[in-house]
């Protein structure tokens, strides 16, 4: 972890983001050139968008098999779908259940990351490096490894079922990630800060709470849109351990419409851009720094 | 960075001449390092509780005949404890060579590969292209970029569906290849036309996040580069070959890992395309584990916890290798 | 930074509150004469089956104030392996619609509460008496019947007309001929078999005189001569002409269902529990126009089909408040009245001969599948038996891909060989 690439940090991507994007303007292109470019670009972002627009259109028609003759659907548009799934559905129980299962994760995540995330980029002790390699192998572990021994591990507490179960497990990916990402937003933090702050008097935690992390903000915050979408999106634990309506995230109550018998695939369609509209709000809002942050976590790994 | 630079942790070298005994040692590395000690607790603390044990007992169940019939359960106020007994390693050798082992792992295995590759290279090629294109002075770019990066923006278990239903018999992508005049195979259905749809979906779903990386490589390569190479009178592809390549490789090392590893670990596509029954030649062996321990009667855990465990050690072993190469690499290039 | 902290504190504050809340679980509160909430989980089709039971339900509250149900539909695909993890943890309902085939495999895991000499148990002398016994496992009763189906061959008797056929085929070799008579004559596909689903090819077994597994005997016959030739009959119901294609996706139910509500296959196999679907669909406006004959016959000369259906079964975990509310719900759920206005809502078959009214009776899907019940094949009492249809509609789904039909069924006796120690194959 600290073998090849420690220096570097996360200077050469954290940057662009940073300042302004300086484009090379340098071989000015022929029309011809720019004209594909621009045909390419269409292209690709014709096939980005089609899905969604696809299950937009699905979502307007009124019965659950509209989606095999989806020529039919044009005669008879309707909103009857957003109307079942909004108030005779627990989409809001969803919705709130996977907001607040994300928010505490997220909440969780930073605040037990942030201290070690400091230390190890700050300090050298006995077992900095396990730490630090522990911490980067959690981040590649399949769900397959965990979810067999944390399902009989929640049975025995009994913890399945409940907000808690679910967002302890979700800590095991997140809890890691925003020390590993908050390590590396650290190193760009110029060491004269600390320096400063010893001259002041502080301690190292002083020195930490007071100077440092309110610099650390950004990377607190790129923590915390990470933590929150990974949890928003997550499937698998969620579908397993999560057993009442009461409890499912948008994620399991999504496939609940799509069950073999009965595949309310109008219901589904509904559902899926109700989640669609706030999910890609929220993530064009923070996207910028999502980028940033992701490439800038793990390029020092 | 790395090198040390608190107070209290400067202090250390002359004292360790002195070669005190090993209690002394541990008292004094206590007292020098106790801050660090303290900051790390909390994170140490959650990765002992919610990483390390789970492993343990997850280690400890492959060596057992684990499954939902003889493991504890609770019945309201009665507790039935777990009846399972040790069997050494019987569950990895069953899987790796017991009887039907090509069905069960071999062929998930080349096709878990075949997969991680396949999608990996197309999400770079594709993702390097269009970030190539958004690189440029062009009318739109931010409009384009926006687009582009939909698939990322709304979450995947969304936007499977969505695919299911395009990739339905009567669905969109049949439609139009059949507008075409194009043969229309059964992406859900065949067995090969499942993989090619499973591929597509996800490198659907994972280019933006290559083009938007590469994208920010790609502006960070100073503008000086190229007009030097410029007046050296390189082509657009030399340009390409010895400023662009070279500028992104930072970048490049850290999101093809990233990939590989995603790739390998994808999990939603695979489980929601599918659906709990369908597509059992197009499982990755993550999705395959969760079936052998979540999907069937009774769920085998001593074999899911297996599955978990060699897919761990395969990516494990891929990293180690994959970082080495990329030290020499770093080497023989300065 | 201030605000985040603000934002932050709320959502501790949003999860300590949403916790308090969700503590108070199904069966952990209610004394024993206070009034109770009873969690009941529904596994019937949510569009056109849930809402009649949702009724029938609100009649059992009115009739019994003190008692409150929360009603929960779980669809049936999810419900055996949410009900597995539920009542081995947390979060199990008190009382459940248990598919027969479950009943053994959950007994003997000792989820369910035995029911002889409760209230459920009253009139067990009305029913119909192989499915009490279905419900039985170890001499003991752990279910009520609350409907019983079993497939049948459904047909548009129009399109059957149009090609000049007027009896529903005996045999798969009739229906072959049949099929490929549809297809020329009225330009339809015939038959259109769910393919890769366990369920749905064990009349193909039946039809040769065998089985998965000879139960009694301890012995895997799935590999045997007799399923050998089964499978071959089978795999020509998607090869021959007039046949529809093999659909394995994951959305083939609701394909095989579409195809022939909308009159573009002429005829599948498929039970009760569909039939008032069939009736919204375009083909089938004129309800006549469903014919229902018993599975075609194999070369052993029968036909048979397994028997399903659904119990209602109480969690062995809940408190005594709620067990004794929810062996009264049980045993209203299945009276002779309720099931009366099930039959006539649903169209499916009542499991004890007094609800089996003249209303009921006049119910074409109903009558027309009260006949082909008696080639119903009750299910050995095995608790691994449900679990044996997975692998062999995987397996028979990929013979039908390519697979030759020796190597399917070998993989399918070597997965049942782990699923039954002391099987002998």
């Amino acid at each position: 972890m600290s073998t090849t690439t420690e220096r570097p940090a996360a200077a050469p991507t954290a940057t662009p983001a940073a300042r302004p994007t300086r484009v090379r303007r340098r071989g000015r292109s022929s029309p011809l050139a720019t004209a594909l470019s621009h045909g390419a670009l269409i292209l690709a972002s014709l096939v980005a968008l089609f899905p969604v627009l696809w299950i937009l259109y699905i979502s307007l028609g009124p019965d659950k098999t509209d989606y095999l003759h989806p020529g039919g659907i044009l005669d008879k548009l309707t909103l009857s779908n957003y109307h079942h799934v909004l108030f005779d559905t627990d989409f809001f129980t969803w919705f709130g259940n996977a907001f607040l299962v994300s928010g505490v994760t997220t909440v969780f995540g930073v605040m037990v990351a942030a201290t070690t995330g400091y230390a190890v980029s700050r300090m050298k002790f006995p077992g900095h490096k396990p730490l630090m390699w522990s911490l980067l192998v959690t981040q590649m572990f399949p769900i397959a490894v965990l979810i067999v021994p944390m399902y009989t591990i929640l049975s025995e507490l009994g913890l399945l079922d409940s907000y808690t179960g679910l967002i302890l497990v979700y800590s095991t990916t997140t809890v890691p990630y925003c020390a590993w990402l908050l390590k590396g937003y650290f190193d760009t933090i110029p060491v004269e800060i600390d320096e400063a702050g010893r001259v002041d008097g502080l301690t190292p935690i002083g020195t930490f709470w007071r100077l440092v992390l309110p610099l650390a903000r950004p990377g607190l915050a790129v923590a915390a849109f990470y933590s929150f979408l990974t949890a928003w999106a997550e499937v698998a634990f969620a579908s397993t351990f999560m057993l009442s309506s009461d409890k499912y995230t948008l994620a399991v109550g999504l496939q609940t419409f799509v069950s073999e018998h009965d595949a309310q695939w109008n219901f589904m369609a509904a559902t899926a851009v109700l989640i669609a509209i706030p999910s890609s709000v929220f993530f064009y809002l923070v996207q910028r720094h999502l980028v940033t942050g992701l490439t800038a976590g793990a390029s020092k790994s | 960075m790395s090198v040390a630079v608190q107070g209290a942790t400067g202090k250390g070298s002359r004292e360790r001449e002195q070669r005190p005994g090993l209690l002394e040692r541990l008292k004094r590395s206590y007292a020098k390092h106790w801050y660090a000690y303290a900051m790390i607790a909390p994170v140490v603390l959650v990765l002992g509780v919610l990483v390390i044990y789970p492993l343990v007992e997850g280690v400890w169940l492959t060596l057992t005949d684990a499954n939902s019939l003889n493991s504890a359960r609770t019945i309201g106020v009665n507790h039935i404890p777990a009846s399972y007994k040790f069997v050494g390693l019987d569950n990895y050798a069953d899987i790796l060579w017991g009887p039907g082992s090509y069905d069960r792992f071999w062929s998930h295995f080349v096709w878990t590969i075949t997969w991680t590759a396949l999608c990996v290279v197309l999400h770079y090629t594709i993702g390097l292209g269009l970030a190539l294109l958004l690189n440029q002075k062009l009318r739109g770019r931010a409009v384009y970029r926006m687009l582009l990066i939909l698939p990322w923006a709304v979450p995947t278990f969304v936007t499977v569906f969505s695919w299911r239903l395009m990739l339905a018999d009567g669905g969109a992508v049949n439609g139009l290849l059949s507008a075409l005049h194009l043969p229309q195979p059964g992406w859900l259905d065949d067995p090969l036309a499942q993989k090619a749809a499973a591929i597509l979906v996800n490198t659907w779903v994972g280019v933006p996040f290559m083009m938007i990386s590469l994208l920010g490589g790609l502006q960070s390569i100073p503008a000086e580069l190229y007009e030097a190479a410029e007046m050296d009178g390189a082509t657009a592809w030399q340009r390409f070959r010895h400023v662009t390549l070279p500028g992104l490789r930072t970048v490049s090392s850290t999101v093809v890992l990233l990939g590989v590893i995603w790739t390998f670990n994808q999990f939603a596509v695979i489980f929601l395309l599918f659906g709990t029954s369908g597509g059992s030649d197009a499982q990755l062996l993550v999705t395959w584990a969760y079936r052998l321990g979540f999907g069937q009667q009774p769920r085998d855990y001593a074999q899911s916890a297996a599955y978990g465990v060699i897919l761990l050690s395969i990516l494990i072993v891929f990293t180690a290798f994959y970082r080495r190469w990329l030290a020499r690499n770093e080497q023989a290039n300065g | 930074m201030r605000r985040g902290i603000a934002a932050s504190a709320l959502v501790v504050a949003l999860a300590v509150s949403m916790a308090a809340c969700g503590s108070s679980g199904s069966s952990s509160d209610g004394k024993a004469d206070g009034p109770v909430t009873l969690t009941y989980w529904d596994t019937s089709n949510a569009t056109n089956e849930a809402p009649n039971y949702q009724e029938l339900v609100k009649k059992f509250e009115a009739a019994n104030p003190n008692v409150k149900v929360d009603f929960v539909n779980v669809p049936f695909d999810q419900a055996q392996n949410k009900l597995q993890t539920a009542m081995g943890a947390k979060g199990a309902p008190d009382v459940f619609r248990s598919e027969v085939g479950w009943t053994a495999a959950f007994a003997k895991a000792g989820y369910l509460e035995p029911l002889d000499g409760t209230p459920a148990a009253a009139d067990t002398s009305a029913f119909q008496p192989s499915l009490i016994q279905q419900a039985k496992y170890d001499g003991k009763l752990y279910g009520v019947p609350l409907v019983t189906d079993t497939l049948g061959l459904l047909y548009n008797k129009d399109l059957f007309a149009k090609a000049g056929i007027t009896d529903a085929p005996k045999t798969w070799d009739e229906l072959k001929t049949d099929a490929a008579a549809l297809k020329d004559k009225a330009g339809v596909d015939g038959f259109w078999l769910k393919a890769a689903d366990g369920y749905y090819a064990m009349p193909f077994l039946f039809g040769e005189g065998t089985d998965t597994v000879d139960a009694a005997g301890k012995k895997i016959t799935v590999a045997s001569p007799e399923a050998v030739k089964a499978v071959e009959t089978y795999k020509t119901m998607f090869t021959a002409p007039g046949m529809a294609k093999a659909d394995v996706t994951t959305d083939a139910y609701a394909h095989m269902m579409d195809a022939f509500n909308s009159g573009k296959v002429a005829a599948i196999i498929q039970g009760p529990w569909e039939i008032t679907n069939i009736y919204k669909g375009a083909a089938f406006a004129d309800k006549k126009n469903l014919g229902i004959a018993p599975v075609p016959a194999g070369s052993a000369g029968k036909g048979g089909a397994p028997t399903g259906g659904h119990n209602i079964s109480v969690y062995a975990g809940a408190d005594q408040a709620h067990k004794a509310a929810a062996e009264k719900f049980a045993a209203f759920m299945t009276s002779a009245e309720s099931q009366a206005f099930i039959a006539q809502k649903n169209s499916t078959l009542p499991t004890r001969s007094d609800a089996f009214t003249a209303d009921v009776k006049a119910d074409p899907g109903i009558a027309g599948f009260q006949a082909v019940l008696p080639s119903a094949k009750p299910r050995p009492e095995l608790p691994e038996y449900s679990s044996l249809f997975a692998s062999l509609g995987t397996n028979l789904g990929k013979a039908v891909q390519g697979t030759g039909t020796q190597d399917a069924l070998s993989t399918i006796a070597t997965d049942y060989a782990k699923l039954l120690p002391g099987f002998a194959k």
